[in-house]
């Protein structure tokens, strides 16, 4: 087994000083687990929120400081929310065991979203496994199921170690794919784990250098990042990376050149599962969010028109230059790599890879056989 | 309140500079001066003792009103209040206004203001801020504190509704120049509310955008849209932001525009681009009352040559 020669990847990128425990939440083995990760944390044991009690709490607690555990009582698997119809979205799964993360990513859509203002893990573990069993049991099935879409899948994997867990389940499932999303370098658990890694991905979240810089808070650099993913390609894990969001800035395309380029410093095209492109786009309303949260910041002042799903996105024209760049740059190193859009119109696809999938559906077809033949190819 | 008395006060004896009410600002109408000639107060103000003289606690604008009328002699409610009771009197003073009518933005601001250094947190949210119509959010406590740290004329074009609360939270950042230029802007040009709204957002996406002052992208629009006597064309104005401020979509829609003038269509056939050119799908109407029109419109069509068609589709 790989030695891990970073101490970062040991570090959760999440040390709460105030822990808010739900009524009902403590006897859960993870929440007695993430206790004793967390020793010198104040811990405080509350009711369960309804109404103004969270903007109540967050008066008490720092929500940049403080981590709440909670049972989740709704279903864990959903579909991704995605987006209306007129854009082409891939039918992914999203397991939901958390929300938020403290990474502080300017352009991050989840602080227009949430209501719930803490860092929040779900405790109940074993409901969520269930519904897992349940759902995967249907036949004929496949799923793409990914745990980083209103959190980051690792950030503080250090202090949950929930991916072991995850990864175990998933090593078994005939039809299912797990993926980690993740913007940190906490893969200790990732590297150390014993068994079987099945066919689980962990993809990067990756952007222009100088986007990294400028918004995109604690999050690790590329460089680091793309370190961390070639030590899990060497553990056998599937690398997926998502070019989500591509922001038009003075100088981007030098910037992304040289993201790509930084890629294949450690990645081969083999290596790689699949690779996501979006532009920037939000609901007209974060808007504000964005710029209460983040004074300094300047991305949504762009050419933003409004889009066939109310969201504001980057004019077509726009998305167009970008896309053709980054398809063409990824192209040059790795040819056969598989390359798609996430929620983007079926003329984009055609003006730059001169093929659009007839419907979701056929997206997610395509995706699905990048999981069976990546399984094939080992 | 069984502490109220009600006496007669000179107007001289009341400071009308002090602020520890603030719960009106702005003009006085001419109609409650008209009023007041015709029938005098019919509702005595409510005055709280200062250390020399009178504060008002409620009937500013009658107060003014009587002041210049050129009365000197009021009826009043007098408060004598013991200290630490300020509290109840703020509250009496707010829900008697909020009972006669609506506060202005500035009117709002000064007294959540005020009312910041008087109540608790938990009073603040409970009571005031609903009274007040102040959503919890963390914006818009900043809107209102921004507000009364505004300049006199500012303060007046907010009160009068010529800016409003959104534009508020846009100029929040700008500096005491580039505020001038605003100002400057609107007494040239009469720009109010939503036309106004809408220069302020594109100078801030422009200034946001290039990093630059919004006075720079506001002097450059300004001198490429006045007329032959210098004046300011508003219209022309809003259009040089949005030209700045779109780019791609400009050039895309006169490009479009090109290409229909290419097609050389009857006025009475309309061919509309997709809404900002997002989603590719290209809108065709014609109007007809009768066979002979709908036979008309089609022959029409039909006459247009395919390959004008792709160059319309074209995205290149």
């Amino acid at each position: 087994m790989k030695s891990v020669p970073d101490p970062d990847y040991r570090r959760s990128l999440f040390y709460p000083a105030t822990v808010l425990v739900e009524e009902g939440a403590a006897d859960y083995p993870l929440t007695r687990s993430i206790l004793s990760r967390l020793k010198k944390a104040e811990v405080v044991s509350v009711k369960r929120p309804a109404g103004n009690d969270f903007s109540n709490l967050s008066r008490l607690y720092s929500p940049q400081t403080t981590l709440f555990l909670a049972p989740h009582r709704g279903r864990f698997l959903k579909a991704c929310p995605g987006t209306a119809e007129t854009y082409r979205c891939c039918l992914y799964q999203i397991l939901h065991l958390g929300l938020g993360c403290n990474i502080g990513c300017s352009y991050c859509v989840l602080q227009g979203y949430l209501n719930n203002p803490f860092i929040t893990q779900f405790v109940n573990l074993d409901d969520a496994f269930a519904e897992l069993d349940t759902e995967l049991g249907k036949p004929g099935v496949f799923y793409r199921i990914g745990t980083g879409e209103f959190t980051d899948s690792l950030f503080m994997d250090p202090l949950t170690d929930l991916a072991p867990r995850l990864i175990d389940y998933f090593g078994t499932c005939k039809n299912a794919i797990l993926e980690l999303k993740t913007k940190s370098v906490a893969i200790s658990s990732l590297l150390d784990y014993p068994g079987e890694i099945g066919e689980t991905v962990v993809s990067w979240s990756l952007n222009a250098p100088s986007v990294t810089a400028r918004e995109e808070g604690f999050a690790a650099s590329i460089t680091e990042r793309l370190q961390a993913a070639a030590l899990c390609r060497e553990r056998g894990y599937r690398i997926g990376l998502h070019f989500d969001p591509l922001l038009f800035f003075p100088g981007w395309e030098e910037g992304y050149r040289q993201t790509v380029a930084e890629i294949f410093k450690y990645l081969k095209g083999d290596d790689i599962i699949w690779i996501s492109i979006g532009a920037f786009r939000f609901m007209p309303q974060v808007k504000d969010v964005l710029r209460d949260n983040h004074a300094d910041c300047n991305i949504t002042a762009g050419e933003f028109i409004r889009g066939l799903d109310g969201k504001q996105r980057y004019f077509s024209e726009i998305r167009r230059q970008l896309y053709r760049l980054l398809v063409t740059e990824i192209k040059k190193y790795a040819p056969e790599v598989f390359i798609y859009f996430c929620m983007e119109d079926k003329c984009l696809w055609q003006d730059t890879f001169g093929y659009a999938p007839a419907d979701n559906a056929e997206l997610g077809r395509w995706l699905d056989e990048c999981c069976w033949r990546y399984a094939a190819n080992g | 309140m069984d502490f109220m008395e009600t006496r007669n006060c000179r107007l001289s004896e009341i400071d009308f500079t002090d602020r520890s009410f603030p719960f009106s600002f702005g003009e006085i109408s001419q109609k409650l001066i008209e009023s007041i000639k015709q029938v005098g107060l019919l509702q005595p103000p409510l005055l709280q003792a200062a250390a020399t003289g009178y504060k008002i606690v409620c009937g500013r604008r009658r107060l003014e009103a009587l002041r210049q009328s050129g009365v000197d002699d009021v009826v009043v409610n007098f408060f004598a209040v013991p200290a630490g009771q300020i509290k109840e009197l703020f509250r009496r003073a707010l829900w008697e206004n909020l009972a006669q009518r609506e506060f202005n933005p500035v009117e709002t601001a000064d007294i959540y203001n005020k009312a910041l250094e008087i109540f608790s947190e938990e009073e603040l949210r409970r009571e005031i801020k609903p009274a007040l119509k102040i959503p919890g959010r963390e914006r818009f406590h900043k809107r209102y504190l921004a507000i009364t740290g505004f300049s006199a004329e500012l303060r007046e074009l907010l009160a009068a509704g010529i800016i409003d609360l959104e534009s508020v939270d846009l100029i929040n950042g700008w500096n005491d120049s580039e505020l001038g230029a605003l100002i400057e802007l609107i007494a040239e040009t009469g720009l109010r509310r939503n036309k106004l709204r809408e220069v302020i957002n594109r100078l801030d996406d422009l200034a946001r955008r290039d990093r630059v002052s919004p006075c720079e992208p506001l002097a450059a629009a300004c001198a490429s849209v006045r007329d032959s006597d210098g004046k300011i064309d508003i219209n022309a104005l809003r259009n040089q932001l949005k030209v700045k401020l779109y780019p791609h979509l400009t050039t895309a829609r006169e490009k479009f525009a090109g290409k229909l003038e290419k097609l050389s269509l009857p006025a009475d056939i309309r061919l509309e681009s997709p809404p900002d050119f997002e989603g590719g799908e290209y809108r065709l109407s014609f109007s007809f009352s009768d066979r002979r029109q709908w036979q008309d419109s089609c022959d029409k069509l039909n006459s247009i040559v395919l390959d004008d068609i792709d160059e319309i589709c074209s995205r290149s």
